[in-house]
């Protein structure tokens, strides 16, 4: 499904060459969780950013179902970001002017998918909480909103970078076990520092200094 | 802001306006005839009529002698001076069958006494009714030897006062005949008031026709508006100097949102799209609050401070709300514009690992 080949992305850090991804051999099967495992700094949210196009690397080559996302033109990257990824920042990002649910809806902007986006949030023990605006939740719960956000309209595949890190470790738990189980025929792909998140995946890599281990 | 600055700029628009609307309406009387009278030689008059006569292109209904001098009427930019003719009676009645109005109040006065009607606009704004004194010994701007007073009031929009000729002639200077030539209707009227203009272009004949007082009245505002323009167009940049920070802050504000959703998969262009609609519509809603805001408060002062003295004021004047157009129009361009130099640098990446926060 998604076939790194040799992915390096590098950077010039005040004159120094910075690798925060160096030749990366990874391909995430259809069906697939996994998860990527690594300390701060290790280059897993670089990784991940090639992944899902919002990074193009600087040598090497990254496909999805086939395609190599550097020959795509920006607008298609926009476009598969938007009808077949879904995401879970690191930081629980939502649109301050919207509620919940309508932050949820943001991800996939079909009216229709009101219901499924009520049914998510409340899976996510937030549904009391869907028409409330960001500033009047707190971090778990921004969180969440966010996870819903990622599952909405079943996206192929699901990218989460430290989705349980404003959680407790139950909450987490149940988030993982939901992404898992909202993966579907897609992929699920996580980043995080703690394994006991990455019980229920498929294959865990482990990331240091932008090389897999 | 910009719903203040509509107003205020409507509202000296507005203002600006009524100057030459005071005039046109005013003097709105001398649509209705050509008025003619020799320079200096009165025995030229006989020969004036001749040539009217014979060259006229429009065919002449009625040449009415009369005698002409003024009164001080009020104005919003002080006092002018405005005609008050002096007619044989079949002539008043001829004049006022013309304009189509009628007397509400009062009479005609009688041939030869001192004795004056004035139109209704003229009476609200000098503040007479029957019986006051229109011109009189003791007034330096409206002098008469005698009192005259208004015996009659007539219903009309038009600004006109007239009294007996006979009195005129004894009374009042200065002593030339004025002749009135009247066409049958208001476009034959405008071609005979263009064919005499050239005719007795440099001649010994003074003419007041109302395409020439127009004219005359553009040409003397010419440079107030020139002058308004340039307001205009100081307010329009400081306004979007001052908007267009006011917005580039605002848009700063939102940076996390813009990197949020073009992570998410929005476009570029999508996103512009957005947030110019978004632009669009609060200039928008800003420009019609104030085009309604300052029609209301323009109808305002209309009724209870211009009306009461007959002062021209249109609130209804298209441009006096389309010189506020280029606000919105200005902020847009530079609002569009800096967004999107600020989106074609923009990494959201930078946003979602908060480097850009």
């Amino acid at each position: 499904m998604i076939e790194l080949r040799g992915t390096s992305l590098v950077y010039s850090d005040h004159g120094r060459t910075v690798y925060a991804c160096r030749e990366v051999d990874l391909r995430v099967a259809t069906g697939e969780f996994l998860g990527i495992l690594g300390p701060s700094g290790s280059g897993k949210s670089s990784l991940l950013y090639l992944m899902c196009g919002l990074k193009v690397p600087t040598a090497g080559v990254v496909e999805y179902q086939g395609r190599a996302l550097a020959d795509m033109t920006e607008s298609e990257r926009d476009g598969l970001r938007l009808k077949e990824f879904g995401f879970v920042f690191q930081y629980p990002y939502l649109v301050g002017y919207l509620s919940a649910i309508e932050n949820v809806l943001v991800a996939q902007p079909d009216p229709g998918l009101r219901d499924e986006a009520r049914d998510l949030l409340e899976r996510l023990d937030v549904a009391d909480k869907a028409g409330r605006l960001p500033h009047e939740l707190s971090g778990g719960e921004r969180q969440r909103v966010c996870v819903a956000r990622a599952l909405l309209g079943g996206s192929h595949v699901i990218f989460a970078d430290e989705p349980t890190a404003n959680l407790d470790h139950t909450s987490g738990r149940h988030v993982m076990e939901l992404m898992a189980e909202h993966r579907g025929g897609g992929a699920l792909v996580v980043v995080t520092h703690d394994p006991a998140m990455l019980d229920k995946a498929d294959r865990v890599v482990t990331i240091r200094d932008g090389t897999i281990q | 802001m910009i719903t203040l600055a509509v107003m205020l700029i409507a509202g000296i628009v507005a203002l600006m306006n009524s100057i030459p609307l005071s005039v046109t309406t005013i003097y709105s009387y001398s649509r209705y005839s050509l008025g003619v009278s020799p320079r200096g030689d009165q025995s030229q008059l006989d020969e004036i009529r001749q040539r009217l006569v014979a060259g006229t292109p429009a065919p002449i209904e009625r040449i009415v002698v009369c005698r002409a001098n003024t009164a001080m009427v009020d104005s919003i930019v002080g006092k002018w001076p405005f005609v008050v003719f002096g007619f044989e009676q079949p002539d008043m009645r001829y004049y006022v069958q013309k304009l189509g109005a009628e007397l509400s109040q009062g009479r005609y006065p009688v041939e030869g006494e001192p004795e004056a009607v004035v139109s209704q606009p003229v009476a609200t704004n000098l503040g007479l009714r029957v019986g006051d004194v229109l011109l009189g010994p003791d007034k330096p701007d409206s002098y008469s030897p005698k009192e005259v007073r208004v015996v009659g009031i007539l219903d009309t929009h038009e600004w006109i006062m007239f009294m007996p000729i006979e009195y005129h002639r004894v009374n009042h200077y200065p002593p030339v005949d004025v002749l009135l030539v009247f066409a049958h209707n208001l476009p034959d009227q405008t071609r005979l008031d263009e064919w005499a203009l050239a005719e007795f272009k440099g001649d010994r004949a003074r003419l007041y026709a109302f395409t020439d007082l127009k004219e005359q009245t553009d040409l003397a505002f010419k440079t107030l508006y020139t002058i308004l323009n340039v307001v205009v167009a100081s307010l329009v940049v400081v306004l979007t100097v001052m908007m267009g920070m006011l917005m580039n802050i605002y848009q700063s504000q939102r940076t996390n949102e813009f990197g949020l959703l073009q992570a998410l998969g929005y476009g570029k262009r999508t996103i512009l799209s957005r947030v110019l609609a978004e632009i669009l519509v609060v200039l928008a809603g800003s420009w019609l609050l104030g085009v309604i805001v300052a029609f209301a408060l323009l109808m305002l002062v209309k009724t209870q401070l211009f009306d009461p003295r007959a002062y021209a004021l249109d609130p209804t004047d298209p441009s006096t709300y389309l010189y506020s157009t280029p606000v919105p129009v200005m902020i847009f361009l530079v609002a569009a514009l800096d967004f999107m130099v600020r989106l074609k640098r923009f990494d959201p990446v930078g946003v979602v690992e908060r480097r850009l926060l």
